[in-house]
């Protein structure tokens, strides 16, 4: 087939995969990409409640798995009696820690050798509500529930950390002595420099340096769905359902477990997901109650259901918990000249990034020393949380503008005057952009630009603490930027096939609904591709991953797949062409007469689902006209006799597939080009802390926004959530136990509709200079993740001092006030 | 949820009689938004053996007037009662504070009764399976008191019991400052009285006794009321600190003056040297102020808990000048 | 030893009091407690859910969420916080929207329930306006704030940005979509004021 292609079309097929450089070979026209309307596919459903979620699975005779968890932050099963919970009526099965056909440990979620295989279940643990000991299965989950309580344990408690800072000392007590007996410290790599220049040259060379320090405090995604599972097996196979923002991790782990499975025959279902933020990514203690469940299926020979309570899914925290030291040295002008971090943070269960990383990308900024390293506490294990760029964001966001309000500047100007792409100025990043055929425009300005008019910045930012409000508040604005990021290192596998009968387009892809309706958009990249009518392509999610693609973990989504869905795309239209004028059914008695006689492909096109000549569009036929019924004795037997023609093209069919060098792979092929900035209006009442948000603006380079209302959807939801971390969200230990306090939705507050409730302004600028197809470029990880901090400058302009503990509370405010 | 026997009363009597039976190993369940919380996170040490459900007792939900008294059945929605005319019109502090207690969804389920009879809120008290077995469930110790009690009373613990848990009704304090009584089972007593701090206990009634309502005095001619509340997201919370304020003026002077704060203290807690300070002066920004610096003059704040003396400070002095028309 | 005489006994299912024939207890019984011939078990109840009659035994434990999702299977209703703080399993109950997961089913009988499948059966515009606005992400708290939205609709037809705002304070999403719910609701409302012009007032 690929020998029909034009030397054109196969030099834009071997260049889908090159994201390096600016798309060269876009559509002359988008007629869906970038459009409004065309219906979500998951819309109906789940507005209408009908959409499936992994909670929802019941199948008949199901059990109920329940875990047991454990009431100290470090502690070990001495003994365990579970006689009284096995009498209980209902109970099932009890799975013990101690089961001795029970493996010491399985591939439970081995992320780049951090954390390594681990007990499916556990005799030890390692932070308060831990899931350990002992699992039951029941008829009800309430069964099981009860016969939790008549377990009796004998607990060895072991002595434990919760502060970072004292875990690192030398006496400190080990937190995890099973996996890091050497200490908590520099373990596995947990050790991240960034080194840039010379920084103590920068500071010398500066006319100011300043030292500065503050904390976030750690908080956790809470999906709104539980992290559950079902597992059942047929016969030796087995069926699995899972809430899993990467469900083909599971099943390659899955592959591993009770001796080993032969891929093709797990049968892994991955329906709706209510939301995991990243958090729910491959971490033993999601894997290990799969397995779990996976055991007593085998021995009890029914299905069996787990799901974490609400409180065990607290547990999970976001990697920028931590304390945070930053010197930095700049001029008078707001030129920043160099810039050291150090930041210790708790349970990095990822390759940590490093919390200069956003400077070095995204600043001219010339000296650069980063340290961000990880000390293993016993809190539960932090994973990312919307994303791992929280504590970058938080660092540069608290950067620029403790460097305005030193030098008395307005902050767009300083992150206007430091912007660049490392360590060099808009120069070298106007050189790199022609370098690889971008467009000429400055992101960096035009996001600015258009974001400060929309705000109305310049009437609205004051020096620190100066604007009484009428009603008697103190009135402040804040401002941050940075790049545009997804982590689009990834691979895509993903097919299309025409439908018979009436000529539909199906997009074969795995099924992981994420909800960000990336869906749309690739049907919107399919139709514009194909010349279809947006309504003659369907997304088909796969219930089994086995195409591949590279949005189940939402870092990416569009960006990678993208590429394969257009690749994909671009195949089939040279199928189709090449059919429309090659004989349609070839027999053994000869073929039939091509639909377009005495063409070529180059001579035909398709537009709106029906392929027509160039030169003589009154010569058309539709899709559906073109492939024809799919006739149930075939073009040969009645069609000849019949004496007509039966035409019936070949299979039209073809996968793309896209193997990324995202922007974040470690040799770093390319620079960010897109920025994006963000503006933020408060009015804080000074006699009781309470912060009120008045005026909300989002400015995103988004390259090219695909599916708009798609990237306004994460612009609303990024800068709420961003926000409700900024105003409200902690996880809370009671430092002498080391138990969680505020593991419910009522302790541990995210925002309510009333809580943001003023207007949110969202731009999408597009520069075409991301690295996606027809150069977009992802924005569902950055705006939660950086507005996260901007609350911090918004309040300082408020109240004129800076609160350096996370998230910015009542009582922070009034202490920094001198009001307690 | 663990199972526990179910009864219907269908009258207060055989409520009564049920709990008598039961002795004190079953619960009454009304709206149930407090009860079946607790039930779920196992959060006591005992689970009931039975609830007796109240909501089938007709005639517990209306509100109406009755001899100079405004009667607010024990079953009365907190919806319904923000939303009734009679009660907007003429006790909007009451309404109010109706309207700021949880969610529109809990006010369709939470009763008058239950926002007065309620658990306390701490979080080491409320912690699942039993977690911290603490004075207020027969323990040893109050874990709040050296711990995290960032929520936590600013005026000293109980004098029994050294428990530094707050009361978190948020209509408590209205109908305090509106000199209301309550009506149960058994007898007739000052909503103030109603409150104790006792282990597993809230309240003074007997494990056989059932609140059936409140009644409120009509206001002397020329009261006005405030209720404001402070939390930290504007739905669904708990209060960390709210107020309510009914004075009565005589030519713009204060006569009588009646302020309650809650969610500061083991039980509501009349501001009686603020009141004091108010009595016989013009209501201004000065007197107000002074009056509010009055309500907080004794505070001992924990460890994490000093804002909330300035916190109770502003709702104080808010509340006062908006019995005035002023202020918030 | 047998005991012929209270054998031959009809005792009162309802009072225990006795009648010598069968006759006898049937008149009393209709007389005086004015019910079926035999009493219904304790935990016997009897609901209106989306319009169809439904009776059935609950055990006393059972959230009127687990009779809906588990029981049932009608799982349009979601379990987030399961303590009455997130709005995610929210029905319409005689009217009023409530929290399933605070509710014991035991405590239902008699009662009209409303949940998402019923507003989305009855072809409701809200389920148009959500998909049109995109007042979802991962979805799975969105049948609260449906059913919710329904509720007000039911009492107040044009209600304001700040009524929807007050309405939906008791569901929590934490994809952030609230901008968009605002939105959807106000123009489900307008389309049904609209219809209900065009028909002349019935609807």
């Amino acid at each position: 087939m690929v020998d029909n292609f034009s030397d054109e079309q196969k030099k834009g097929m071997e260049e889908m995969q090159d994201n390096l450089t600016a798309d060269r070979h876009p559509l002359p026209r988008y007629k869906h990409i970038g459009g409004r309307g065309g219906r979500r596919l998951d819309g109906q459903p789940k507005a209408s409640g009908q959409a499936e979620y992994t909670m929802d699975v019941i199948l008949p005779g199901m059990l109920h798995l329940r875990f047991l968890d454990s009431p100290y932050p470090h502690a070990a099963v001495r003994s365990m009696d579970t006689s009284k919970a096995e009498r209980l009526d209902g109970v099932r099965y009890v799975l013990r820690y101690d089961n001795p056909e029970m493996p010491e440990k399985a591939s439970t979620g081995k992320f780049h050798g951090l954390y390594g295989d681990q007990p499916p279940l556990p005799g030890i643990a390692h932070f308060e509500g831990e899931p350990v000991g002992v699992a039951i299965a029941a008829e009800t989950e309430a069964i099981a529930e009860e016969a939790l309580t008549l377990v009796e344990v004998e607990w060895e408690e072991r002595s434990f950390n919760l502060d970072p800072v004292k875990a690192r000392e030398k006496d400190a007590p080990l937190s995890y002595p099973e996996m890091y007996p050497a200490g908590n410290f520099w373990n596995n790599g947990l050790f991240n420099e960034l080194v840039l220049g010379d920084a103590k040259k920068g500071f010398h060379e500066s006319e100011r340096v300043m030292e500065f320090a503050f904390s976030r405090r750690g908080h956790t995604w809470i999906g709104p769905e539980r992290p559950c599972g079902v597992f059942r097996w047929n016969g030796e196979s087995p069926e699995v359902w899972v809430k899993q923002q990467r469900p083909h991790l599971v099943k390659k782990n899955l592959a591993t477990w009770y001796g080993g499975i032969p891929m093709n025959s797990i049968q892994l279902h991955c329906l709706y997901q209510g939301a995991s933020f990243g958090g729910w990514v491959q971490v033993p203690w999601n894997m290990g109650p799969l397995y779990c469940a996976g055991f007593v299926a085998k021995k009890t020979g029914r299905p069996v259901k787990y799901a974490l309570t609400r409180r065990e899914d607290f547990y999970g925290q976001s990697m920028d918990d931590g304390r945070y030291s930053l010197k930095v040295g700049f001029n008078r002008d707001g030129r920043i000249n160099a810039v050291k971090g150090s930041s210790t943070m708790t349970n990095q269960l990822w390759p940590m990034f490093n919390i200069m990383g956003h400077f070095k990308e995204n600043t001219s900024i010339p000296h650069l020393h980063g340290v961000t390293e990880s000390v293993w506490v016993n809190k539960g294990p932090a994973v990312p949380t919307r994303c791992e760029m929280l504590p970058t964001s938080l660092c540069i966001t608290m950067v620029f503008n403790r460097v305005a309000a030193e030098c008395g500047l307005d902050p767009i100007e300083v992150a206007l005057r430091n912007d660049g792409i490392e360590g060099h100025g808009t120069d070298h990043l106007a050189e790199e952009r022609r370098n690889r055929g971008f467009s000429d425009v400055d992101s960096m300005k035009e996001c600015v630009e258009r974001g400060k008019k929309a705000f109305g910045w310049d009437a609205k930012w004051h020096a620190p603490g100066t604007r009484k409000l009428p009603n008697g508040r103190m009135h402040g604005v804040g401002f941050t930027w940075t790049h545009e990021w997804d982590d689009s290192l990834g691979t895509s596998e993903m097919a299309i096939r025409i439908e018979r009968n009436d000529g539909t387009a199906t997009i074969l892809a795995m099924g992981c609904d994420n909800g960000v309706d990336a869906e749309n958009t690739y049907c919107r990249i399919a139709a514009d591709e194909l010349g279809f009518r947006l309504e003659d392509v369907r997304y088909n999610p796969q219930i089994d991953p086995g195409f591949f693609r590279m949005s189940p973990d939402s870092s990416t989504n569009a960006s990678v797949n993208g590429w394969a869905v257009r690749h994909a795309a671009r195949i089939v239209k040279a199928q189709i062409l090449q059919a429309a004028v090659s004989p349609t059914a070839r027999t053994q008695r000869g073929s039939y007469r091509p639909a377009f006689p005495d063409c070529t492909p180059d001579d035909l096109d398709i537009e709106d689902s029906v392929i027509y000549r160039k030169s003589d569009p009154s010569q058309r036929m539709s899709l559906g006209d073109f492939v024809r019924e799919a006739g149930q004795s075939g073009p040969i037997s009645s069609s000849e006799s019949a004496g007509y023609r039966w035409a019936f093209s070949e299979p039209l069919f073809a996968f793309g597939y896209q193997v990324q060098l995202g922007s974040y792979n470690p040799e770093n092929p390319r620079p960010h080009f897109t920025r994006q900035a963000h503006f933020l209006e408060v009015e804080v009442d000074t006699e009781t802390g309470g912060i009120f948000l008045t005026s909300v603006v989002n400015v995103n380079d988004v390259g090219k926004a695909m599916n708009p209302m798609s990237c306004e959807g994460q612009q609303y939801g990024g800068s709420i959530m961003g926000l409700s971390r900024g105003l409200f969200e902690e996880m809370i230990y009671d430092q002498a136990t080391g138990v969680m306090l505020n593991g419910n939705l009522l302790d541990y507050k995210i925002a309510t509709i009333k809580d943001v409730s003023c207007p949110i302004g969202t731009i999408l600028v597009e520069t075409g200079q991301g690295y996606g197809p027809y150069g977009s470029v992802g924005i569902g990880e950055d705006i939660g993740t950086v507005m996260t901090g901007i609350l911090g400058p918004a309040v300082y302009n408020a109240i004129g001092v800076w609160i350096d503990d996370h998230p910015i509370t009542p009582d922070k405010v009034l202490k920094a006030l001198g009001k307690t | 949820m663990k199972p526990f026997a179910h009864f219907n009363a269908t009258s207060m009597d055989e409520a009564v009689e049920i709990l008598g039976r039961y002795g004190g190993r079953a619960a009454v369940i009304a709206g149930g938004t407090d009860l079946l919380g607790r039930m779920k996170d196992l959060v006591l040490p005992s689970y009931p053996e039975a609830l007796v459900n109240i909501k089938t007792i007709p005639g517990l939900d209306a509100v109406g007037e009755d001899r100079g008294y405004l009667k607010i059945g024990a079953l009365t929605r907190l919806s319904a009662l923000a939303s009734h005319p009679a009660v907007r019109a003429e006790y909007s502090a009451l309404a109010e504070a109706a309207d700021r207690t949880a969610s529109p969804h809990l006010r369709n389920l939470g009763t008058i009764g239950g926002n007065l009879c309620q658990d306390i809120r701490c979080w080491y008290y409320r912690g699942p399976n039993n977690r911290f077995s603490c004075l207020r469930k027969g323990g040893g110790r109050c874990y709040a008191l050296k711990g995290d009690n960032r929520f936590h009373s600013i005026f000293g613990a109980s004098v029994e019991q050294g428990c530094v848990a707050v009361h978190p009704s948020d209509t408590a304090p209205v109908l305090i400052a509106l000199d209301a009584e309550v009506e149960t089972s058994k007898r007739t007593m000052k909503v103030m009285d109603l409150f104790t701090v006792r282990p597993l206990r809230t309240t003074v009634l007997d494990p056989d006794e059932i609140l059936t309502g409140v009644r409120i005095p009509v206001p002397s001619p020329g009261t006005k009321g405030a209720f404001l509340k402070f939390a930290q997201r504007k739905s669904i919370d708990f209060p960390i600190v709210n107020c309510a304020a009914m004075l009565t003026f005589d030519e713009g002077v204060v006569k009588e003056a009646r302020i309650c704060l809650n969610a500061v203290y083991v039980t509501p807690r009349r501001a009686y040297a603020a009141e004091r300070a108010l009595a016989g002066r013009f209501l201004d920004e000065e007197t107000a102020a002074e009056a509010a610096r009055e309500a907080i003059a004794d505070a001992r704040p924990l460890q994490h808990n000093a804002y909330m003396v300035q916190v109770a400070r502003t709702l104080v002095k808010r509340a006062l000048l908006a019995c005035g028309g002023q202020g918030e | 030893m047998a005991k012929s005489g209270d054998i031959s006994m009809f005792t009162c299912p309802y009072c225990s009091t006795q009648r010598e024939n069968f006759e006898a207890l049937r008149e009393h019984i209709l007389a005086d407690h004015k019910g079926s011939l035999l009493p219904e078990p304790a935990n016997r109840i009897r609901l209106l859910i989306n319009g169809l009659e439904h009776a059935m035994n609950v055990e006393p434990e059972w959230t009127l969420y687990h009779l809906i999702h588990d029981r049932l299977g009608m799982t349009g209703s979601k379990q987030f916080c399961d303590r009455g703080a997130c709005g995610s399993c929210t029905v319409i109950m005689d009217g009023l929207p409530v929290l399933s997961c605070m509710v014991l089913a035991i405590e239902c009988d008699g009662r009209t329930i409303e949940t998402v499948e019923g507003v989305a059966r009855a072809g409701h515009p809200l389920i148009e306006s959500y998909v049109k606005h995109h007042a979802m992400q991962c979805g799975y708290c969105t049948p609260g704030f449906v059913v919710t939205s329904k509720a007000l609709l039911d009492r107040n037809p044009d209600p304001t940005e700040g009524e929807i705002r007050e309405a939906l304070s008791g569901n929590l999403c934490r994809c952030g979509t609230y901008p968009q719910h605002i939105v959807a609701v106000r123009e489900a409302a307008r389309t049904l004021l609209k219809e209900k012009e065009d028909s002349g007032g019935e609807r």
